[in-house]
């Protein structure tokens, strides 16, 4: 079967599904509304807190001018991920407790072509994300930056790719939990649990193997595009991307996907 | 004829549970084959490694001489269980999403859904259907490919009398248009009126397979009665009784070899007795499966 069909098959179980408009709805409208108020944000705490007022002018923070706007909305956009993890954990674990996985099989679909169409959804979401971000982040860059300049306008931009790895990684491995766990409320708390017990453990590994720690899977996903902001509080910052970390995140979304495969294949469902 | 299906000692274990031991069978084209057991004899194991979601222990099967592949059960209709449908899609859609798996035009849908009746139905929530609108429901998407084979699982689990001579009314018309069927079932005259042929499972084990047909055979039973006292030494003094036995105010009486009702009613003509009532017992599926069931 060609790969648009199985996305189509997966979209169609879907698209009439109440729950999947208003999590995407509330996910991507978050994520637009967010996105475009970083000003009104910054004005709200110039009120609220008085003195940060006085010693900065927000109005020469450069939130969204070129090419700062690409890292800051990209990173804030990542803290959203979490939503469209819960949207997948749920529409894998129905197939579970419908027991639709088992149909679908008896119709005629490989377990390969099942899971194929449940990483196509996660591309596509991921997709979306980005196409988004790049739009909100360039209408915005165009109204909050004092010139528009070709090479400051692109400058920056090798961080869409970087979200699109951290969104579609982080997916697979809700996608992974998902399959193993076969259960919606379980697999979203060890989802929403995991990168906590994670850092306790990478806590832990500080002591010995500092070495060890950008491996860890939550922490390479979560760390993949560094944090802007103290970039304004003088500090030095990470504003490219480590070819290194690419290779931990993508080697964990390879991983995860190839679990939830061997899973599937062997299990009886 | 051509073997639909071919099964050669397969086996699956669930840890200690043998839950399907050696099971070889052949089930050829055209036939109406029932699988007959107890609860948990391993029916339903059995048909869920024909279609791909029980990994098999042991053994092999082909569909149409073929390897069994996810290609090939698209040319198979399934029911295994109970009908299996997302809650919150209409029935309609339920069965778009079907074709678009088993890659079949959507102008199958009407067709399939007046044949179960579900037409005026189509647009309302599969959560809402009755339990009988679902079995039906299930057979019209087993049904969308127009496939050779039809396997259901239980059809008539759980459905009221009506219910279930609708279903097994759909079962005899499907049956037919010349579909190879294989029904799992532990309702046993549903088994007798619809099969031709049919095999037994007691614990995973294959304890009998044979046609339908062979259960009638070999001796007979006649229910009589008359309106004389010695209807009973009368009797015994017929050449062909076996046995008899009383019961209700009629006699029953078992036949021996080659002598049948007519022979009974002949001999009693010719004693100058009329039998007010005459009536030829085959032996019921349900005898021989206990029987069957008991002796292995």
């Amino acid at each position: 079967m060609n790969m648009l069909h199985l996305l189509r098959i997966d979209l169609k179980k879907m698209t009439s599904y109440r729950t999947f408009w208003v999590i995407g709805g509330l996910y991507f409208l978050t994520l637009g509304l967010g996105a475009a108020s970083g000003m009104e944000f910054l004005k709200w705490i110039a009120r609220t807190f008085e003195d940060f007022g006085t010693k900065l002018n927000i109005n020469r923070i450069p939130l969204y001018h070129f090419p700062d706007v690409w890292m800051n909305l990209i990173w804030c956009a990542g803290l959203l991920k979490i939503v469209l993890a819960v949207l997948i954990v749920i529409s894998i674990t129905n197939e579970y407790t419908y027991r639709t996985l088992r149909q679908n099989v008896i119709d005629g679909l490989s377990r390969a072509e099942f899971l194929f169409s449940k990483i196509l959804t996660n591309i596509m979401l991921s997709a979306i994300s980005v196409v988004m971000i790049f739009v909100i982040g360039l209408v915005t860059g165009m109204i909050y930056s004092p010139s528009l300049e070709w090479d400051k306008m692109i400058t920056d931009t090798e961080f869409f790719p970087a979200y699109f790895l951290e969104l579609f990684c982080f997916l697979s491995f809700a996608l992974m939990l998902g399959i193993l766990v076969q259960r919606a409320g379980l697999t979203i708390i060890i989802l929403l649990l995991f990168p906590a017990i994670e850092s306790i453990i990478t806590a832990k590994v500080d002591n010995y193997l500092p070495a060890l720690i950008p491996y860890f899977p939550m922490r390479s996903i979560w760390y993949l595009i560094p944090w802007p902001f103290p970039r304004y509080a003088f500090q030095e910052i990470q504003d490219y991307i480590k070819w290194g970390s690419v290779a931990i995140v993508v080697a964990w979304t390879v991983i995860f996907n190839y679990i939830s495969y061997l899973k599937l294949k062997r299990a009886d469902i | 004829m051509e073997a639909v299906l071919s099964i050669k000692n397969l086996t699956k274990h669930f840890g200690r549970i043998k839950a399907v031991n050696n099971v070889s069978l052949e089930v050829k084209a055209g036939q109406v084959f029932g699988m007959l057991g107890p609860n948990g004899s391993g029916k339903t194991t059995t048909l869920g490694m024909l279609m791909g979601v029980v990994n098999p222990t042991a053994g092999e099967f082909t569909w149409f001489g073929e390897q069994p592949t996810h290609e090939v059960r698209k040319k198979i209709g399934a029911v295994l269980e109970h009908p299996i449908f997302y809650p919150y899609l209409s029935g309609q859609k339920n069965l778009e999403l079907n074709a678009m798996i088993k890659q079949c035009p959507v102008t199958n849908i009407p067709k399939v859904l007046e044949l179960v009746e579900l037409s005026e139905r189509k647009d309302d929530k599969y959560k809402t259907y009755s339990l009988g609108m679902k079995q039906r429901l299930a057979i019209a998407s087993a049904l969308l490919n127009d496939p050779t084979v039809l396997i259901l699982d239980e059809p008539t689990n759980g459905l009221d009398p009506m219910g279930i001579a609708e279903i097994r009314e759909l079962i005899k018309k499907i049956a037919a248009n010349g579909k190879t069927i294989i029904l799992a079932s532990h309702l046993l005259d549903e088994v007798q009126k619809v099969c031709t042929h049919f095999a037994v499972l007691k614990r995973g084990n294959l304890v009998h397979i044979g046609p339908v047909d062979d259960v009638g055979k070999g001796e007979e039973t006649v229910e009589v009665s008359a309106d004389v006292e010695n209807l009973n030494e009368l009797l015994l003094a017929f050449a062909g009784t076996s046995s008899i036995d009383r019961e209700n105010g009629s006699y029953y009486v078992v036949m021996r070899e080659g002598f049948h009702s007519k022979d009974l009613n002949k001999f009693l003509f010719d004693k100058g007795v009329v039998a007010s009532h005459l009536l030829t017992k085959k032996k019921t599926l349900e005898k021989q499966f206990i029987e069957i069931l008991a002796s292995s």
